[in-house]
């Protein structure tokens, strides 16, 4: 819902908030993209800046594929494609535990069209309701807010506090550069800062920590 | 920046964004099966979508409107509710009231600092 009332907050006309909610299908990169939209971004730059909030999804594919290797191809892609992150938090903990049931396909199609339909009719309500409140209320803000929701709770680790501080101060830098460079340079910095952290928590696990 | 993306640029931004969703969901699910993800590579995804959140976030607070110096003071409307958001975060994962407090002090600071 909240997705939907900051694209049209952000100033998408009706029919593309609906759109981009339909096909898109990602929170997460419907609201990174957002301010790059509304600013005038090159296309590329847009369409990149959603591809790298989507890469956990990578991860989530990989971890999925052994349950689902025995299937024809179609039908993994279009059980990729409706995967979120709640459905696939959904099914790892079941299969974590066991319970996963005898068709677990089927099941899992089950949740991820549950989660579907849930969002697209909240979306599509945001977007609706949006368009009749007027625009100095300030509504555009609740995309960032919900953004900070977002990154909040994945801020429980140190390469990723690390990270996320790295690219914020890199972007704030960098944000003078065209085409909204900056945040680019914001993200690359924020990863290999992330990725070096984790590198040295490997070699030198903080006390209390399994050695593995 | 310029005007907004808008017409046919948007169409094509949906269209690019809705592959990035596409690719990135399926690629594990379609690909060989002896395609295996590193663990630096992993760490590397784990971790991107949240640097380029806050590479977003934090600039989208602190320079505002788009093209001013950045504003640290405490009476930037948008730090006072980022922070207030943050704040409720801390103890509590209630995602409606994180936005409802935020903006309550969003709009609070808008009106009245």
């Amino acid at each position: 819902m909240i997705s939907g009332v900051a694209m049209v907050k952000g100033g998408l006309a009706v029919h593309w908030a609906i759109m981009m909610s339909l096909l898109v299908y990602a929170g997460s990169a419907q609201l990174a993209a957002l301010p790059l939209i509304v600013a005038g971004a090159p296309l590329w730059v847009i369409v990149a800046t959603g591809l790298i909030t989507n890469l956990r999804f990578v991860i989530y594919s990989a971890a999925l594929r052994p349950h689902f290797a025995d299937l024809p191809w179609r039908r993994r892609a279009a059980l990729g494609f409706f995967m979120t992150d709640f459905t696939f938090t959904r099914f790892m903990r079941s299969a974590q535990e066991g319970t996963l049931p005898e068709h677990r396909d089927a099941w899992f199609a089950g949740i991820c069209s549950h989660n579907w339909i849930t969002w697209q009719v909240s979306a599509i309500t945001g977007i609706i309701g949006a368009s009749y409140v007027p625009t100095d209320w300030g509504l555009e803000f609740t995309g960032t807010l919900a953004l900070v929701a977002l990154v909040g709770p994945s801020l429980n680790a140190r390469p990723a506090i690390v990270g996320a501080a790295a690219a914020a101060v890199v972007a704030l830098i960098a944000y003078p550069l065209p085409f909204k460079l900056g945040l680019f340079c914001g993200a690359i910095a924020g990863i290999a800062a992330a990725t070096l952290t984790d590198t040295l928590q490997q070699r030198s696990p903080p006390p209390g920590a399994e050695a593995t | 920046m310029s005007d907004p993306v808008a017409g046919w640029a948007l169409a094509v931004v949906i269209v690019g964004l809705a592959l990035s969703t596409l690719v990135t969901r399926t690629s594990f699910l379609l690909a060989g099966a002896k395609l295996r993800l590193g663990h630096r590579v992993e760490v590397a995804l784990r971790y991107a979508p949240v640097c380029t959140l806050a590479a977003i976030i934090v600039p989208d607070i602190l320079i505002h409107p788009p093209g001013h110096a950045i504003d640290l003071s405490l009476l930037n409307p948008r730090l006072i509710g980022a922070l207030a958001a943050g704040l409720w975060l801390c103890w509590s994962r209630n995602i409606i009231g994180c936005l409802g407090l935020g903006m309550g002090a969003y709009t609070l600071a808008r009106l009245y600092l």
